[in-house]
């Protein structure tokens, strides 16, 4: 599945200015890792982050909503990223993302490490399940309570891709930059034919 | 504990075979008294089902001869701590782990593990804990010294 | 889908048929990666590990492992107070590595010599000499450590839908195959009471004596262990790294506590723990898996527990990805043995897709035998296992009990004749439709019993009303039901042959003799423990031998061709 997508888009995130919070009612922040887009370009099954992006803010729009992205630099915690962008949230609602693809819903009011839904297989993620967490993601911001997306499973996922993930999160560790604070950045993606 | 008996070796295990003599509940039963008929008349509760301290501190001797020197101090701790609740054990585990209770909490828990229930052992290990979480920065903070006002909490 | 994909061809490029072939080998779908010593991604063999060292002042240990006593962190002071023999350490370290490795597999050092010797040991001394093994060595060590001198097997008994009917019906069935101890999970885990009891109404139905477990968040295991719901406990997990305890929310403090509270209620429990799961969690401190894993095992021997489940376990995709990550494996296997503790040897997540690998997998815990060589073995088929599957699961029975017939090694089941198999489920599958109108508890039908009779998964099985479910376990919980309410039950609704079995596994925890290292229960309910089963391996002819009526046994298989009547087959 990803071969074919995997040459057409490339994903640059323009910096636009330090991540505030948003005042529009029903945004929905998408709060990216420290290696997401830079240096990492693909998920842990190839599935380019110009595509990760791509389906969210699809799945955002097609349910009416708006989206922000930002770009944390200070931490590897999923649960951190995903709770600092619902602080940012004028909704209160953001989808954090690893740059290897593991992915949550989260909401300002729930406790850290708490979340509205959890997708901790990222080996199970493809275009079509981040297109359904960015739609949920806007109906969680209008007040909506959307059935949570199918989460998936595979008894052989941990043989082919367990130490990849552990392998992907050293490396992600190594991007934290403590002095780097959290940016808003325009995603701009670039189709190359 | 048993006074007329002399150090269990290999050959008394298992003691529900080989020594059901020196078995009671700390209910005062024999092995034999906890029969189906004894369950069903409801003459056999929870409380008969448990061990006693002396039959920990049996097995303790038993470890012991088999060279298990740290089996038989967790069977002398687990001897002290029959006494205690099933509940009272839930919240003190709970209260050892990290950040959980301030180097006062801990104290407390250990005075109370001497004095209430006599568990010498079990309150070394929690004064030992609480040494080694000082050190390495595992103690909750210290309560706020004025409680929030009601409207804030 | 993307998981078990075939690997993206780059098109364009023109490949042999051969290389076709191999690239579709199910070998292919596993994951390798390079090492990376500096993070700790590396099995054994690391220039970042410390070297032994050990210094003794005033009755105790000052210096271990290179680190002054200033600068230890928890794992190292626990260590260091709670693990090693003061007296012994000093000596025992300043031994060369390569005469005590030579210990550990000539047949002529006794286990007693080697065991005394280790208990003096360091976590880099032991890393040591076991790198000096090679795996038949680590085998060799394996079959002389051991603690008991009969090898035993452990299943899980698990549903997709939490069924608490076919936990039992297939708890039944791996008990009646030898499973000595049967361990169970959930996915919704308020489902816990109910799938709790199947697990062990089924276990007693199969055989008297089985001993069952249900692993959950720390504080609820013991409750359940507490009401006699089950006998046992295994998912009590410990870490190698400071950090890594910590992130788990214990310490070797609370852990060794904990220990004692189950001992006190007269309850069997062991610890968890394996490689990989440090640099899993991103906190291996620069150390390798191996180094990290025999610090867990010396906690574990210094909180006193009796046992420990190991061999990489629920990260078996780390070191199974590295080089020499299944020699570490075993390795681990081997040093907790030979820290005299009971070893649960995993073998118990899925670990690969080729079905060699898997069995090579297997080997070095089947071959020499283990307290538990899978821990456990997955008695319901892996789409079913909710501890994400395992290596072994129920398409492997038959080819188990022949490995165990072709090479003459008990791996503690064997073949059960299929009429005897379907009595055993459906009379655990009637058990709890008995106790479950005892108790008032959702009702269970004819239809369930029938399907739990001749089901494979639990797509066999009619959607139980999950709600209604849930609303019972929730009373048995606020209703204090305990083990012997269950008792009760089973007895006045007929099934006093179970309602027997279960009140003589409650009985155990009056004598303590569980408590004892590697203790299981015969089906006759003897308690069969490392003093009077102690290993007594001592070189060709001496320790557990598989002859006699065992051996019989596991000559049957499904299909043998009668010798006397070539027509026909035995049965």
């Amino acid at each position: 599945m990803t071969a074919a997508v995997e040459s057409v888009r490339t994903l640059a995130l323009r910096e636009i200015g330090p991540a505030e919070r948003g005042t529009r009612p029903e945004e929905v922040v998408i709060a990216l890792s420290p290696a997401f887009g830079d240096p990492f370009t693909k998920t842990i099954v190839d599935v380019p982050h110009a595509e990760v992006v791509r389906q969210l803010l699809a799945g955002i729009e097609e349910r009416g909503g708006s989206a922000r992205v930002i770009k944390v630099y200070r931490t590897t915690d999923l649960a951190a990223i995903a709770h600092f962008g619902a602080k940012l949230s004028g909704s209160g609602i953001a989808v954090g993302v690893l740059s290897r693809g593991t992915t949550v819903l989260h909401q300002r009011d729930l406790a850290r490490l708490s979340n509205l839904e959890l997708f901790p297989q990222a080996p199970l993620l493809d275009a079509e399940v981040f297109r359904a967490i960015g739609a949920n993601a806007a109906q969680y911001a209008q007040g909506q309570s959307p059935r949570p997306v199918p989460t998936r499973n595979d008894q052989m996922a941990r043989p082919r891709w367990q130490a990849k993930a552990a392998l992907l999160h050293l490396k992600e560790f190594e991007c934290i930059d403590h002095a780097r604070a959290a940016v808003e950045v325009e995603p701009v993606i670039t189709r190359v034919d | 504990m048993t006074s007329n008996v002399t150090e269990l070796t290999a050959v008394d295990y298992p003691l529900s075979i080989n020594r059901p003599d020196l078995l009671r509940t700390p209910t005062g039963k024999t092995l034999d008294d906890l029969t189906m008929a004894a369950v069903v008349s409801g003459d056999i509760t929870s409380e008969d089902l448990r061990i006693s301290p002396d039959t920990l501190a049996l097995q303790g001797q038993l470890a012991a001869a088999a060279g298990r020197r740290q089996l038989a101090e967790n069977f002398t701790r687990a001897s002290e701590m029959t006494a205690i609740p099933d509940d009272e054990v839930l919240a003190m585990y709970n209260a050892l782990r990290p950040n959980a209770s301030t180097a006062a909490q801990l104290s407390e828990l250990a005075s109370r593990l001497e004095d209430t229930y006599s568990a010498g052992t079990c309150a070394a290990l929690v004064r030992e804990a609480a040494q080694v979480y000082a050190a390495r920065n595992l103690l909750a903070e210290d309560l706020p010294v004025a409680p929030l006002a009601p409207e804030e909490a | 889908m993307t998981a078990v994909a075939p690997r993206p061809t780059d098109s364009g490029v023109r490949t042999s048929k051969r290389t076709e072939i191999l690239e579709a080998r199910p070998v292919n779908l596993d994951g390798f990666v390079e090492e990376w010593p500096e993070k700790g991604l590396v099995a054994m063999e690391s220039d970042f590990d410390p070297q032994p060292s050990v210094r003794v002042e005033g009755g105790r240990i000052v210096e271990l492992d290179g680190r002054t006593r200033d600068r230890f962190d928890f794992m190292d002071t626990f260590i260091a107070d709670h693990a090693i023999d003061v007296e012994a350490c000093e000596e025992a370290v300043a031994t060369p590595s390569i005469e005590i490795a030579r210990m550990l597999v000539d047949p002529r050092t006794s286990r007693a010599d080697v065991v005394a010797l280790g208990r003096g040991l360091t976590p880099a001394k032991i890393l040591d000499v076991v790198k000096l093994m090679n795996v038949v060595e680590i085998m060799m060590g394996i079959q002389k450590t051991r603690s008991r001198r009969t090898p035993a097997n452990q299943a899980h008994s698990t549903s997709a839908k939490d069924n608490p009917i076919q936990v039992a019906a297939d708890a039944a069935e791996g008990a009646v195959r030898g499973f000595a101890e049967l361990e169970s999970t959930l996915g919704v885990v308020r489902y816990a009471p109910l799938v709790a009891i199947g697990l062990q109404v089924g276990g007693q139905v199969g055989r008297g004596g089985t001993l069952t477990q249900c692993a959950l968040e720390e504080a609820t295991e013991l409750d359940l262990g507490m009401r006699g719901i089950t006998a046992y406990a295994e998912t009590i997990s410990i870490y190698g790294t400071e950090s890594v305890f910590v992130d788990g929310d214990d310490t070797p403090w609370s852990k060794a506590f904990l220990a004692s509270a189950y001992a006190s209620r007269g309850i069997k429990m062991r610890f968890t723990s394996g490689t990989g799961s440090e640099v899993q969690m991103g906190n291996a401190e620069g150390r390798s898996m191996l180094y990290l894993e025999i610090r867990c095992i010396l906690m574990a021997k210094g909180a006193g527990v009796q046992g420990l489940q190991n061999g990489s376990i629920s990260c078996i995709g780390v070191p199974g990805a590295v080089p020499g990550g299944i020699r570490a494996v075993a390795a681990e296997n081997l040093v907790a043995s030979w820290m005299d503790l009971e070893c649960a040897s995993g073998n118990d997540q899925s670990f690969s897709h080729s079905p060699m690998r898997r069995t090579s997998r297997l080997l070095p815990q089947m071959l020499p035998g283990t307290d538990f060589v899978c821990s456990g073995y997955s008695a319901v088929p892996n789409k079913d296992n909710m501890f994400a599957g395992s290596n072994l699961e129920t398409d492997d029975y038959d080819d188990w009990n022949v490995i165990q017939r072709d090479m003459q090694v008990d791996g503690g089941l064997r073949h059960v004749r299929e009429d005897v198999i379907l009595q055993v489920r459906n009379k655990a599958a009637r058990a709890m439709q008995a106790l479950f109108a005892e108790l008032d508890l959702p009702v269970i039908t004819d239809e369930e019993v029938e399907a739990a009779t001749y089901a494979n998964s639990s797509d066999d099985y009619p959607d139980r009303d999950v709600l209604a479910d849930l609303d019972g376990a929730r009373s048995v919980m606020e209703r204090g039901i305990t083990g012997l309410d269950l008792v009760k039950a089973l007895e006045r609704s007929g099934f006093g042959e179970v309602a027997e079995n279960y009140l003589k596994v409650l009985r155990q925890r009056v004598s303590g003799d569980l408590l004892q290292t590697a203790a299981v229960l015969t089906g006759d309910f003897v308690p069969l423990a490392a003093i009077n089963d102690a290993n007594d391996y001592a070189g060709p002819g001496t320790g557990y031998r598989l002859s006699g009526e065992r051996w019989e046994e596991l000559k049957k298989l499904r299909h043998v061709t009668s010798a006397e009547n070539p027509e026909e087959e035995v049965v």
